[in-house]
């Protein structure tokens, strides 16, 4: 144990690292040498600072006017998926959107796509799942975290452990009814647990479209697709649902009809899917609205793709309605604002500020083209959004 | 039950009533006693032959024995008066055949008498509506018969005006001209009431001190399209109401209000219809078919409120059975369009104590009893908010019902309950059945079941444990009312839209009935679209209402044709259904959008043509239900077509950002992992995990060099002393890291020199600070600190043993160095 005497090192060391904090103030110059561009990439990409090899390796590589290639050098460090890709990811598992969560077949699952370069654009439609192994981890559950808490706890190499499976085939879940993040267990869990379903709908905006509900809202399109439990006369005044409430649920209603079959058994702890049978959560409250929508089937119509929203670049070669939550998911992920989305973050993430001017939305501009020429890897966009925040 | 002994025992009920009301005028609790406006009338006697049918004797019991008395028709429409003799008391056979001339009773509020006594004809109260609605319920009573079921109603369609959609004026949003306008009369002469800073507030307040408030409170009250019949200039010009002058001069006043009303109107453009578009003839709500009040199932009314008046500060029982409980409205209360009142922070209504002694009479005599309301909370966050009550103050009540956030609680007292009528009966708290949505609530009492409560016709399942009590505990001197408690400090915010008390628990199909029956004035809109599809009286069909006091609900758009002989002959399709108002189609709600139908000989019936779609919307009231005009748009009808264009409005223009820092800090597990490549210690070594999980969340969690704190400094020195404990203490950790360091010897001997304290600072800064990076400091600064804090520790006394000492020192030196910015920043 540290002596804890007033003399002892521990407080000691405890003052003389407070003053070392202002006395040891890194220097940024304007213009960084390749050893310290290389070390600001390592550190944006993995969080963690290179070793003296690695830094040699990269700096080389830099010097030698190849960045995209030291990038990939620093991707190739665990901490690259173990820290960075899993803190992209583990907010997204959540309403409260912390950080601090068990790592998840959620989360597993997209760091296993950005570590096997899997087409991120199926992230929302994919009959895909990553599980961990290791000695000694208990089997994947569809019911239970205690598989990914054990990796977890146990410190697991998630670049090394992670490895693919078909949802369907440890869920239950038909394959055509899988849609990727959306239905594994720890998504089920935070977005079709009690409520109405919209829930997934809105997160699944935010996570992916980069928009939540206040920035998407238009009160022009049709509310033919509202359902019957929103009032239509909030608290008596109708004003308040024409000039506010109709904005998200036209859209949103009509969107999240895809979820219709899908609901989370808080007992059973469980994904639930009925085909043909509508879960009673989409019948709630009737008789706030009698006339409005009554769900019968999982179809789903976005009729986002007119109105201000088009401007999200919706995919002409999807159809623009459905049935279910993979096909959703495909309207998703084939909209030009999820790759934009995507980069957005990684930019963020990578030069710790949001796209700020001409020059960094030009940028996102680029990368996104190429994260979507090649493939939807996730890697691309890491690689780039860190290069060009590398310093100069 | 024979309405005829019913109402005879209302008048013993009554007798007794008012003698036990007189008994008990000396105690009782603090209830707020209301001036009692509304006499029961006595009826005539009736010397003549017996009723000739079943049906004249139900006319007797239900009708005439209420407009017999002299106060009401009896005075004038009697033997030998004035023709219609219906009120006649020397021949109920005669007086049946003579109602039978001025009644409907297949729709009893499209009786001749009705509607004589709407338009102002010897009505005994003050408002003409309120004489109208309580004869349409004795009328209603008489076409039910003594069966005692609803009153089934056919309702008869019939061709509205024809209105071509025009030119139509519609209000800006900028209140500037009615400010120049009508704003400066009003205030001048109205303000004294009809302001919301009035001494005595008198709802709408079209004078209010606040121009945006006042503007919006006198849209409806003004006719833009047709002047004259603006509520304004008609207060003035036919009530005489409040006119002013020296001396009062109604006629000059009235002839400034309809000035300032034209000049209003004349300043205001007239909104064309688009030539393009394929429009219906246009309809005004009230030019609709009235289509509601007919199937509720109201045998056991003994007092009912519908909130029709619409203006003043009374709300009339219309139930018919007297005594009349009429709720004078007080505080914030104020009406609402489409028939309601609404309270905002702090109102209510309340009957007198004198009659609101029906209550106790009628229902302790019958031992049970329900009450029915329509109401629209106004949030779901208010507690302990009463809606309806009837009682002596906080502590003490015959019954009442309040919301408490979603839970709705019913105190009823009973012999089974304590005077406050507890304990009360809450909805289950899970149920989340109180919404801030219209809805309709009934509670049921009776000694079997207790309480039960139903919510838009349902069961809430939650059962009553308190049964077999009976009423004779009840306390008749208090007083009946809503939207709050009788001290005042329970106000309950929302609008009620209707309510009732019955002297029966209602079963679940009768409450079912009232629930299908709906609330408020609803019709039958028919747009007329025949020239449009060149087949004459073809209409699109709306269930129409006033939906609250800021929009009208359509619904269920329906094709019919009213010659009942017509059958389409060949499919008509109709697709893209549009609602304009006023000239304009309107840009928000448009549910129809989508539909798409064929109207055809399969689907379509003469009786009920066909429905082409279950959906309804709601759209804004702009110059109010007898203005506005509405009018249906077509992307298709028939062989019509119109394409509709979405022009989508381009991206918005990004805006730069402020500039931040260019660097920033590492986060929690971005620090954790840091700190053990750096180093060499595992993160899982157990007192390095263990201290993790404790900090972790003390740690950054954002990488924006601003957010950082001394916490976050704090939990980061722990951790790192925890790294370089362990880094230091393990043997071959240790030793590796730290190569030639001799951590056995003393303090003194250790760090005798700079050279030797390089055996510990040199590995830190090679391995945590990192070598040839301009980023970071350079190793003299690092080395000449960390010097310094090893040879003030070496001179300070400890009680440590010397080698442990050393460790210590070289601990210091490693943690220092790990929790610098040097680590923490990226």
């Amino acid at each position: 144990m540290l002596d804890t005497s007033k003399t002892s090192p521990g407080r000691v060391a405890m003052a003389a690292c407070l003053t070392l904090a202002a006395a040891l103030q890194p220097i940024a110059p304007a213009f960084a040498g390749p050893n310290d561009q290389a070390k600001r990439l390592f550190d944006r990409l993995t969080g963690t600072p290179p070793s003296a090899t690695v830094l040699q390796q990269m700096s080389a590589d830099i010097s030698s006017s190849n960045a995209t290639a030291a990038a990939q050098i620093a991707m190739q460090d665990p901490a690259f998926f173990n820290v960075t890709v899993r803190n992209f990811a583990a907010p997204m598992t959540n309403v409260a959107q912390s950080v601090f969560v068990p790592l998840n077949d959620y989360t597993a699952t997209i760091i296993g796509m950005v570590r096997d370069n899997v087409p991120f654009n199926t992230v929302l439609s994919a009959d895909l799942v990553y599980t961990g192994n290791m000695s000694g981890v208990p089997a994947y559950s569809p019911s239970n975290n205690n598989h990914y808490q054990y990796l977890d706890t146990n410190n697991a190499d998630l670049s090394k452990v992670l490895q693919p499976q078909m949802q369907s085939s440890l869920t239950g879940i038909p394959s055509a009814a899988t849609a990727g993040v959306m239905t594994t267990t720890a998504g089920a869990s935070a977005f079709f647990s009690l409520g109405t379903n919209r829930r997934m709908l809105r997160f699944t905006m935010m996570n992916f479209m980069c928009n939540d509900l206040n920035t998407i809202m238009d009160i022009t399109r049709p509310p033919d697709r509202i359902r019957q439990d929103p009032s239509r006369s909030p608290g008596g005044d109708s004003r308040t649902f024409l000039n506010t409430c109709i904005g998200c649920h036209s859209g949103m209603d009509a969107l999240a009809g895809a979820f219709a079959y899908y609901d989370f058994d808080t007992n059973s702890n469980q994904l639930v899917y009925t085909p043909g049978q509508v879960q009673a959560k989409y019948g709630i409250n009737t008789a706030n609205f009698p006339y409005g929508h009554v769900t019968t089937d999982d179809s789903w119509i976005n009729y986002w793709r007119q109105g201000s929203n088009a401007v999200l670049g919706w995919s002409s070669s999807q159809p623009g309605s459905g049935n279910g939550a993979k096909t959703f998911g495909q309207e998703i992920e084939n909209s030009s604002q999820f790759a934009s989305c995507q980069v957005q973050k990684v930019f963020q993430a990578m030069c710790l500020r949001a796209p700020s001017n001409a020059a960094d939305r030009s940028k996102v501009s680029q990368i996104t083209a190429d994260f979507v020429s090649s493939g939807y890897n996730m890697k691309t966009a890491f690689a780039e959004s860190a290069v060009y925040c590398m310093g100069q | 039950m024979n309405l005829l002994k019913r109402c005879l025992t209302d008048l013993r009920l009554l007798a007794l009533g008012c003698t036990v009301l007189l008994a008990s005028c000396s105690g009782g609790a603090p209830t707020t006693s209301n001036v009692d406006i509304q006499s029961s009338a006595q009826a005539a006697v009736y010397t003549g032959p017996s009723p000739e049918s079943a049906d004249v004797q139900a006319f007797e019991a239900n009708l005439w024995v209420n407009i017999s008395p002299a106060s009401r028709c009896g005075g004038c429409h009697k033997a030998n008066g004035q023709s219609p003799m219906f009120a006649r008391s020397d021949d109920i056979n005669q007086a049946y055949s003579a109602a039978l001339t001025v009644v409907d009773l297949s729709q009893p509020d499209n009786s001749v008498m009705v509607q004589k006594v709407a338009s102002g004809h010897n009505c005994w109260l003050s408002s003409p509506q309120a004489c109208a609605d309580i004869i349409t319920t004795w009328i209603s009573n008489w076409a039910s018969g003594n069966t005692g079921t609803a009153g089934g109603t056919q309702i008869a369609l019939s061709a509205p005006p024809d209105i071509t959609v025009g030119s139509s004026k519609v209000y800006p949003s900028d209140p500037t001209l009615f400010g120049s306008t009508v704003y400066p009369l009003v205030r001048l002469y109205c303000a004294k009431c009809h302001s919301d800073t009035a001494g005595s507030p008198q709802s709408p307040f079209f004078a209010s001190a606040n121009e945006q408030q006042a503007y919006l409170a006198a849209q409806p009250l003004i006719s833009l399209n047709q002047p004259t019949s603006s509520v304004l200039y008609n207060r003035l010009a036919q009530d005489s109401h409040n006119c002013w002058g020296s001396p009062v001069d109604c006629q000059a006043s009235a002839a400034a209000m309809l000035s300032a009303i034209q000049a209003l109107a004349n300043g205001i453009q007239v909104t064309p219809v688009d030539p393009t578009l394929i429009v219906s003839e246009a309809l005004s709500l009230t030019q609709g078919t009235i289509a509601s009040g007919a199937n509720r199932y109201d045998v056991h009314d003994i007092a009912k409120w519908e909130f029709k008046e619409g203006t003043g500060s009374t709300a009339y029982d219309t139930s018919g059975v007297d005594p009349g409980m009429d709720m004078t409205l007080s505080g914030d209360a104020a009406w609402v369009g489409g028939w309601g009142i609404s309270f905002t922070t702090n109102g209510r209504a309340q009957a007198s104590t004198a009659t609101s002694t029906k209550l106790y009479n009628r229902l302790t005599a019958s031992g049970q009893y329900s009450l029915e309301m329509w109401i629209n909370p106004a949030n779901v966050t208010q507690t302990k908010a009463n809606i309806i009550g009837y009682s002596g103050g906080d502590s003490v009540r015959n019954f009442s019902m309040s919301q408490n956030a979603f839970q709705y609680s019913m105190s009823a007292r009973t012999s089974s309950s304590d005077l406050n009528g507890a304990p009360a009966l809450v909805t289950n708290a899970n149920n989340q059945l109180a919404q801030a949505a219209l809805q309709h609530v009934v509670m049921t009492y009776d000694p079997t079941n207790g309480r039960k409560l139903y919510v838009n016709g349902t069961f809430t399942g939650d059962v009553d444990k308190s049964t077999g009590g009976t009423l004779s505990n009840w306390d008749n001197s208090y007083a009946f009312l809503v939207g709050n408690e009788t001290s005042g400090d329970k106000p309950w915010q929302g609008t009620l839209r209707f309510a009732a008390v019955h002297d029966k628990a209602l079963s679940q199909q009768q409450i079912q009935e009232n629930f299908a029956a709906g609330v408020g004035a609803s019709y039958y809109m028919l747009f007329n679209v025949s020239q449009l599809i060149n087949v004459p009286q073809s209409y699109i069909m709306f269930t129409a209402s006033q939906y609250d006091s800021y929009s009208y609900l359509l619904a269920r758009p329906t094709f019919i044709n009213l010659n009942p002989s017509w059958k389409p002959d060949s499919p008509i399709q109709i697709a893209g259904i549009r609602i304009g108002e006023n000239g304009v189609e309107l840009p928000v709600d448009q549910a129809w959008i989508p539909l798409n139908v064929t109207v055809d000989s399969s689907d379509y019936s003469p009786t009920n043509g066909q429905l082409l779609s279950p959906l309804g919307a709601v759209f804004p009231v702009q110059n109010g239900p007898g203005s506005d005009q509405l009018f249906v748009t077509f992307a298709q009808i028939g062989t019509l077509a119109h394409t509709y264009t979405t022009t989508n409005p381009p991206a918005p223009t990004p805006t730069d950002l402020p500039a931040v820092s260019d660097i920033g800090v590492r986060i929690f597990d971005e620090v954790n992992a840091s700190m053990a490549k750096a180093t060499t210690v595992s993160a899982g070594n157990s007192s390095v995990a263990t201290t993790y999980t404790q900090v972790q969340t003390g740690l950054p969690t954002v990488f924006d060099i601003q957010s950082i704190g001394s916490g976050a400094l704090i939990a980061g020195a722990q951790l790192a002393m925890q790294y370089c404990q362990a880094l230091v203490n393990d043997p071959t950790l240790g030793p590796t890291f730290f190569p030639g360091m001799d951590f056995t010897a003393a303090p003194g001997t250790a760090f005798v020199t700079h050279g030797a304290e390089d055996l510990i600072v040199q590995p830190i800064y090679n391995n945590l600070v990192g070598q040839n990076l301009t980023t970071q400091p350079a190793n003299s600064a690092v080395s000449t600190e960390l010097y310094s804090l090893i040879d003030t520790l070496t001179a300070s006394p400890s009680s440590a043993a010397p080698a442990a000492r050393t460790q210590q020192i070289s601990m210091a030196a490693c943690t220092a160095v790990l929790t610098s910015a040097t680590t923490f920043i990226k």
